[in-house]
């Protein structure tokens, strides 16, 4: 989910970049420094949309660098238990299948799959009801809920289920009309 | 197949026992201090149960059923029917967002992200000429997730409409989550955002109203 959030950093700049264009170059080494980062706790920040406040900055003893406390908005997405999602399949394999929804990558195990559905391997692999009318493979877009999140240093990866209602295959690929 | 399944008991029993653990610890400490406490310990047993239940609280439930414990009596004629706490089918996870976010976080629906995103975009376009900066790839897959989530028209009609739920106790999480969704039916909202099971009664017609109303605001396919 995308939230709009005011977050704050502390901002070090070398004396090199003092002048008038200070706070533009402030400014992109913030977004340099910021933009795409994840953390545990707001999520990927997806792109900054505003400078809040630049406050007075400090000079550091014996380097000369100066810190500046930056409050900045910001576009982040964090996934969220419970949370119901639309993602794009990228891998199919006996375990399960992996999905996409925005820079998030969720897992979902063949025990969270529909007890109809089975995997059938080949060069597509799949997920494949009995009758054959409803298929997961790649690129097949799936609405999932979210049942577990683990961040680590750069990314951040969901576990997801499809069996409960109103989940499950959205459009495939491979569907002719 | 069947060592893909053992594998997977395990693996889920693994996953289950976790679940599972903060009330089997309780009821080791509660067994440890049977001895010494009688009549509290089974009350605890109880509390062990209830909290189990209302797990989707997670942390929070326990320092406060922790401090009931010392207030009543009440678990003697209960918790006679069980020592051991079991919990017969787990609640429907439910979406929490406010306590995980600091207060200023305003929850966005995908449609306003992708708007918000397509801005950003139309400018970096202009400052990726310059080698030097690289545009995120997580910026490229929201911005195309945004997108592809977004049913409506234009975001800020869906904003209103759904803004009319908050006066129904509906959280901004839940409120983004419907938006996201584009659910076709009231029962398909309370299946997909169980918290809201509990104001059904309450919310259905609302809720009916204003799907009606984001019938109106969605794409035509």
């Amino acid at each position: 989910m995308f939230f709009h959030i005011v977050l704050e950093r502390n901002m070090q700049l070398h004396p090199r970049h003092f002048g008038r264009d200070l706070r533009d170059k402030l400014v992109a080494k913030l977004m340099k420094d910021v933009e795409g980062t994840c953390s545990g706790r707001h999520g990927f920040v997806v792109a900054i949309t505003g400078i809040e406040s630049v406050g007075k900055g400090l000079i550091r003893d014996g380097t000369g660098f100066v810190t500046f406390p930056v409050k900045y908005q910001c576009v982040v997405f964090r996934p969220f238990k419970g949370e119901i999602s639309e993602a794009v399949v990228t891998m199919v394999n006996k375990m399960g299948f992996f999905a996409e929804a925005g820079p998030v990558q969720i897992f979902v195990s063949n025990h969270l799959i529909p007890d109809d559905m089975e995997f059938q391997s080949g060069d597509i692999p799949n997920y494949t009801t009995s009758d054959g009318s409803v298929k997961i493979q790649k690129d097949s877009e799936v609405r999932l809920k979210i049942i577990g999140t683990r961040v680590d240093a750069t990314e951040i990866f969901c576990i997801g289920t499809i069996k409960d209602d109103f989940l499950g295959v959205i459009s495939d690929p491979g569907a002719t009309s | 197949m069947a060592e893909k399944g053992e594998k997977g008991f395990s693996l889920s029993n693994g996953g289950k026992s976790s679940l599972k653990s903060p009330a089997s610890f309780k009821g080791k400490d509660d067994s440890t201090a049977k001895s010494k406490r009688g009549r509290k310990v089974q009350f605890d047993a109880e509390e062990a149960k209830i909290s189990m239940s209302s797990k989707s609280g997670g942390k929070v439930d326990k320092p406060v059923a922790r401090g009931d414990w010392g207030k009543g009596g009440k678990g003697d004629k209960i918790a006679n029917g069980g020592e051991v706490p079991v919990v017969k089918a787990p609640p429907p996870l439910e979406l929490k967002i406010e306590h995980e976010l600091p207060e200023n976080a305003k929850c966005l629906m995908d449609c306003e992200a992708a708007e918000i995103l397509q801005g950003i975009q139309e400018q970096m376009v202009i400052l990726s000429e310059d080698p030097a900066i690289k545009i995120p790839i997580s910026f490229d897959r929201g911005l195309q997730y945004a997108k592809r989530g977004s049913h409506y028209i234009s975001p800020h009609p869906v904003r209103r409409v759904l803004d009319a739920l908050k006066l129904h106790n509906v959280s901004d999480g839940e409120v983004s989550m419907i938006a996201n969704v584009g659910p076709e039916s009231v029962e398909e909202v309370f299946a997909l955002v169980p918290s809201l099971k509990g104001k059904k009664s309450k919310l259905r017609e609302p809720l009916k109203d204003a799907l009606d109303q984001l019938a109106k605001l969605k794409h035509s396919t």
